[in-house]
């Protein structure tokens, strides 16, 4: 394997297991996201309720 | 209504920002890195790997002060924010360790011959990983979260002091036990390097701190979310 | 009562439940010898190189040893839920430390003090008028195995798979006073006395000082979790 070998070898698993965990990263924060505003909305739904 | 710290547009909108600089910065990084600067006088296109290996080193020593400052806050005030903050960095830690050790493997083989070598530095990177995969694997293996935090807080606290202490063993025991070698090629001459080349390493370290800070930002706010959505849980079930 | 005198007393307790039921102490004892065994049988080597293996060996097995020990060190608390029981009384945790770490080390000195000699018996080795400097190398590793091992125990108290998590988290901190000892003892060896060494041995006396303080001063947030 050449030089530039090694070094797309380098580039290209660094660059690419950072992008990999920006994808789960961004993932997981829609994922909290949907989930947080489910709760604080149905929250917010019982709380009228109690009025 | 009562909520944990909320996400404001205007949070997100800082986050928005810090995210697309990195974006350019990495960009002009890469450009930089692999197209502008010239190759090395005597590691030739290889050395260009420093320009990933140098900055990934900085960031996860800076990963895991982050873990000992929000150690540290954290048994010191008990705020879950400390403790968000400690777990995020050293998550992002071991990642960039990972990342240190795999581009430090990759130079070393067309410079060295071998995948791996027991010197300092790559030892020493390898045992950081051990320490604080050992972090987060404690914290997911107690069940209470309070427990968990503060478990994770000492032992955060207590790799980090160890740190020098390590690095210092790990240096002694290399240099008594220094492999013959005619070229010396993480002590090439500094002075004679081409501007160039400085100025890529410098816009690489930007990029790559650039990075860091909005993945982390990222990862902590997952956290804070999830601490949120447990209280909710539990608020529902009383 | 002083941090020291409550150490005392502490300390005393572990050791009158340890010399009247003994388990630990012989467990770790026929562990210890038993890995010698093993060594002896896996390194099927001539005695010079053997010579140069020993120290290693020795770290190795009494690293193992001693960790087994580490997971006895709160299991009285535990099974009797004493811990609670202590931290309700308005005991220094410094003190509780330090009775810990004394105890365990008074147990790994007890069997090392019965494993080397018979180390050395085992494996044909020479150079008796050795042991003082041998012995010092051990008691400073060993003190710094204990600081470190007191802490960890305590923090993988209430962690599931505890026994296979508190050397994975300690084994790593260890490596400075695992690489001193060793080397420390290769030089006696070899040379007789220190010499080149000496900044191994400081290395060590530094290590466990600042462990032992450290641990004193934050093993009341330790034993919280």
């Amino acid at each position: 394997m050449g030089p530039w070998g090694y070094v797309s070898l380098a580039y290209g698993i660094v660059w690419g297991v950072i992008v990999v965990y920006w994808f789960v990263l961004k993932r997981r924060y829609r994922a909290a996201e949907t989930e947080l505003n489910r709760l604080r909305s149905s929250e917010a739904a019982g709380s009228h309720d109690k009025d | 209504m009562r909520h944990l710290a909320q996400s404001s547009n205007a949070v997100k909108k800082r986050k928005g920002i810090l995210g697309g600089l990195a974006l350019v910065a990495v960009a002009t990084a890469l450009c930089w890195s692999l197209l502008v600067a010239p190759p090395d006088a005597y590691q030739g296109e290889v050395q260009r790997i420093m320009y990933l290996h140098l900055p990934s080193i900085l960031i996860a020593y800076l990963s895991y002060f982050l873990v000992f400052i929000g150690s540290g806050m954290y048994l010191w005030k008990r705020e879950k924010k400390d403790d968000l903050l400690a777990h995020a960095a050293a998550e992002l830690g071991v990642l960039f360790t990972v990342l240190t050790i795999i581009e430090g493997s990759i130079w070393g083989k067309p410079t060295w011959g071998v995948w791996w070598t027991w010197d300092a530095r790559l030892t020493l990177m390898a045992i950081l990983l051990l320490i604080y995969a050992g972090y987060l694997m404690l914290r997911s293996a107690i069940d209470d979260e309070q427990r968990a935090a503060s478990a994770a807080a000492i032992l955060g606290i207590i790799g980090f002091l160890d740190i020098p202490l390590i690095h210092m063993s790990v240096y002694w025991w290399r240099t008594l036990h220094q492999p013959p070698s005619i070229l010396r090629p993480d002590k090439a001459p500094w002075e004679n390097v081409h501007p160039a080349m400085l100025t890529a390493l410098a816009i690489s370290f930007a990029a790559f701190l650039l990075l860091y800070f909005y993945l982390l930002s990222l990862r902590y706010r997952v956290g804070e979310m999830r601490q949120e959505i447990k209280a909710l849980r539990l608020e529902r079930e009383v | 009562m002083t941090l020291v005198k409550q150490a005392y007393l502490l300390l005393c307790k572990d050791l009158l439940l340890e010399l009247r039921r003994r388990d630990s102490l012989l467990t770790m004892f026929f562990f210890g010898t038993l890995l010698l065994f093993v060594f002896h049988f896996a390194f099927d080597m001539p005695p010079d190189k053997v010579a140069e293996l020993a120290p290693a060996l020795l770290w190795l097995a009494f690293l193992f040893t001693g960790t087994l020990g580490l997971a006895q060190l709160f299991q009285a608390e535990r099974d009797n839920h004493c811990l609670d029981g202590l931290l309700l009384s308005p005991l220094d945790r410094g003190a509780l430390f330090l009775a810990k770490t004394g105890f365990n080390l008074m147990l790994m000195l007890a069997v090392e003090v019965v494993v080397i000699p018979l180390f050395w018996i085992l494996f044909n080795l020479s150079g008796w008028n050795l042991l003082p400097q041998l012995f010092l190398v051990t008691l400073l590793g060993t003190v710094g195995f204990c600081v470190l091992g007191t802490i960890t125990a305590a923090i993988t108290l209430r962690a599931r798979a505890r026994e296979l998590l508190l050397p994975l988290v300690l084994f790593p901190l260890m490596i400075p006073v695992i690489l001193a000892t060793i080397r420390c003892m290769e030089m006696v060896l070899k040379t007789g006395s220190f010499g080149d060494a000496t900044p191994w041995l400081r290395l060590l006396l530094g290590f466990d000082v600042i462990f032992l303080t450290i641990g004193v001063l934050i093993f009341d947030w330790v034993i919280e979790s």
